[in-house]
């Protein structure tokens, strides 16, 4: 019977202590609901956020994320803003889903070009760095590329190469123009590819504009058209 | 004249004319057994959340507008601008769980004490009523969110009701309020849950209460003292009058040290943990959703989760029959004799037995990955020692694994889905071969994606998957295979072939 007083004599003013103090600090009690605050459109918060739901996935940094690091400033002296918001809003090549309206995409082009804008602002140092190698794929020859590609790119990525075939008409399949174009300008260094003008093993000063131009001719000529053309 | 005088004449005139007096008096005095002590509070317990649930509802029901458009808003504007409004809806979703728990308590030491038993068979019947009840209220109050919960709450409860025979889709009509939950579907559960249900309640534990006055208190089960119908009455009564304590205040200074401190606990869980949801909007066209139940439907949902389809329709409407007619029938099946859990092993087991079952299921609810991370392909990048010395072929796969949205179900170094295998080491488990096919046919739980991929992105995928297996582990052979199978060599292995049926 003595717990049962002593629980007597203390639950009362327990009671009241909590409750005071409760309703002291009750706009600041852990429970109470945050307000749902929506980053504004545009902004650095907003368009993180944008990101690492619905881009993060293939575009990371380094050599993490399968396809071309968006949170590298490689890519962002290759590509201009029109580009990068063309291929939010309607896919690109083979593998980039389109994510603007007209396929029922989460993203109105105002909001992709807020995305844009946004993250170039965070990982592209500004400006296009590079305007002459930026934009779309400009139009090659094909045979010289061969050559070129013979010399400057074939000890890694020929069909022997060290690091793997980029002519496997598998790969060719998969990458567009525009992605083999990307590849070659912007590389991908912490994957052990160079940019378009940084040392190659057959070429210490890189390549010139138009030797970009015309690899990527002579890749696409690579590239089977139909099945029938990848049978052996 | 003096206060206490004019009090006293108050309560004679009130007496006079409606006998209140008599009429509460006996009840508080009434003779309890001296011995039940600490045992009997859970009773008073889920009385008192019973209580706050009907105070706190009263107050919601000012606030929350019970149509489909704006039930949702209404529960935001509770939360963010009536003052303490969020404390309000926290305390009733708590103090429901709370009463809930309580009540299995409750019923859990009736039932180890057998007090069911003579004359108390009616009390455990009204007790089971009440059980459903409180479930249904909660059930109910769940919808009330009309959240993504809540939708998908009442999308498993049709299709359960669909299931009936003959009249399954009467049957999900009545509880919809139409082929498919809409407007009418949150009116007809607001009824329900505002007056319909509260009103069984009142009256159940209105006849629980009176029962409890009638059979009296049951006495703490004593090994060798076993009910007899015909004597026992007797018996009690006897007992009560020789060594019963008046319940006021004896036994009602326990109940309210005990609910002082049940409210206290709640109170605090209602300001750290605050209300429950409401979830994202009710949109069946949102799929990035991962919908739970509330707490006292988790272990239906996860033993439903559990069935092998074959028998889906035979036990869940079969299993709730027979679980109701159990219940009910306790009492019946064993009215006299032993009540003392020393002397009934058996039911002990019985007991440990559901609330372990409970316990597990409860947890295979709240924690079994049922749904894919819908944005695990566009949020979770491929990480970094996936992807280094792989060919571009390899590196190009890894983007189709993304493309295809593989990583909705399958993780990668702990990141993922969990619906299906981890694929970190699936090389060393599937050959390319193996990989081709199942990923083509699917299997099991797995789509087929033969329709969806083309040769090149298959061939990609695959040739990436060949590449997951951790460094200087033999990846998986066909034992029994005859030929040298092509092995893809990581970068730093010696090129061995690796002659089949070997391991």
């Amino acid at each position: 019977m003595n717990a049962l007083r002593l629980l007597r004599a203390a639950s009362l003013p327990s009671l009241c202590g909590a409750l005071l103090s409760s309703a002291g600090a009750c706009d600041r009690l852990p429970g109470r609901p945050e307000s749902a605050q929506v980053a504004q459109e545009g902004s650095p918060e907003w368009t993180a956020h944008v990101f690492n739901t619905s881009c993060r996935g293939c575009h990371a940094q380094g050599s993490e994320g399968a396809a071309v690091p968006l949170m590298d400033n490689a890519y962002w002296r290759a590509a201009t803003d029109e580009q990068v918001t063309q291929a939010v809003l309607h896919g690109q090549g083979v593998l980039m889903p389109a994510f603007g309206p007209t396929v029922g995409g989460p993203f109105t082009p105002s909001q992709a070009s807020a995305l844009t804008r946004g993250m170039r602002a965070l990982w592209g140092g500004g400006a296009v760095r590079s305007p002459e190698m930026s934009g779309t794929v400009v139009a090659g020859n094909a045979t010289n590329g061969k050559a070129i590609f013979d010399v400057a790119c074939a000890a890694c990525h020929g069909a022997n190469g060290s690091s793997g075939s980029v002519t496997d008409p598998m790969y060719l399949r998969l990458v567009s123009d525009q992605g083999l174009w990307t590849a070659v300008v912007a590389g991908r260094r912490a994957l052990g590819s160079p940019a378009w003008n940084e040392p190659m093993p057959g070429r210490p000063n890189g390549l010139t504009t138009t030797e970009v131009a015309d690899v990527v001719a002579y890749l696409s000529s690579e590239r089977p058209r139909s099945m029938s053309e990848m049978q052996p | 004249m003096k206060a206490p005088r004019m009090f006293g004449v108050a309560i004679d005139w009130v007496e006079s004319r409606t006998g209140a007096v008599a009429f509460i008096a006996p009840l508080l005095t009434h003779h309890v057994p001296r011995n039940a002590k600490w045992w009997y509070v859970f009773g008073s317990a889920t009385l008192m959340f019973f209580t706050i649930q009907i105070v706190t509802g009263v107050c919601l029901a000012t606030l929350y507008a019970p149509s489909a458009a704006e039930a949702w808003e209404s529960l935001r504007y509770i939360d963010q601008q009536v003052p303490f409004g969020w404390m309000l809806r926290a305390l009733h979703g708590w103090s429901s769980n709370a009463m809930v728990v309580m009540m299995a308590i409750h019923m859990l030491q009736v039932f180890l004490h057998a007090s069911y038993k003579f004359p108390r068979e009616l009390n455990w019947v009204t007790g089971v009523f009440l059980l459903f009840t409180v479930l249904a209220l909660a059930f109910t109050g769940q919808v009330m969110r009309w959240d993504q919960d809540a939708y998908w709450g009442l999308g498993i409860g049709a299709s359960i009701a669909d299931r009936v025979p003959l009249i399954g889709n009467q049957v999900r009509g009545l509880l919809l309020g139409g082929p498919i939950i809409g407007g009418e579907t949150l009116s007809r559960f607001f009824a329900l849950h505002v007056f319909v249900l509260p009103g069984a309640a009142i009256g159940l534990v209105g006849l629980h209460l009176a029962l409890i006055m009638k059979n009296g208190i049951s006495e703490m089960p004593k090994p060798g003292a076993t009910v007899e119908p015909a004597t026992y009455r007797a018996e009690y009564e006897q007992r009560m009058e020789k060594d019963g304590v008046p319940f006021y205040p004896d036994a009602a200074q326990r109940d309210m040290v005990f609910c002082g401190a049940c409210l206290v606990l709640l109170v605090v869980l209602a300001a750290v943990y605050g209300p429950f949801g409401p979830g994202g909007q009710p949109d069946p066209t949102l799929i990035d959703t991962n919908p739970r139940p509330d707490y006292p439907f988790l272990w239906i949902f996860g033993a439903v989760s559990l069935l092998p389809p074959a028998s889906e329709t035979a036990v869940m409407l079969v299993a709730p029959l027979v679980g109701v007619l159990v219940l009910v029938a306790v009492p019946f099946l064993a009215n006299a004799g032993e009540r003392a859990p020393s002397r009934r092993p058996g039911m002990v087991l019985v007991a440990a037995l559901a609330v372990m079952a409970v316990a597990a299921l409860t947890w295979e609810g709240k924690t079994s990955p049922w749904s894919p991370v819908m944005d695990g392909w566009s949020a979770l990048p491929t990480p970094s020692h996936f992807l280094t010395g792989r060919t571009p072929l390899e590196v190009q796969g890894a983007n189709v694994f993304q493309f295809a949205q593989c990583r909705n179900c399958h993780s990668l170094n702990g990141l993922g889905g969990e619906r299906g295998p981890a694929l970190d080491a699936i090389a060393t488990r599937m050959t390319a071969d193996q990989l081709m096919r199942q990923i083509q046919q699917g299997d099991g739980n797995m789509p087929a994606f033969g329709r969806n991929l083309d040769s090149a992105q298959m061939t990609a995928l695959v040739s990436f998957l060949t590449t997951l297996r951790p460094e200087f582990e033999a990846p998986a052979v066909i034992p029994g295979a005859q030929l040298p199978l092509p092995v893809r060599q990581m970068p730093g292995e010696v090129a061995t072939p690796v002659a089949a049926g070997t391991q």
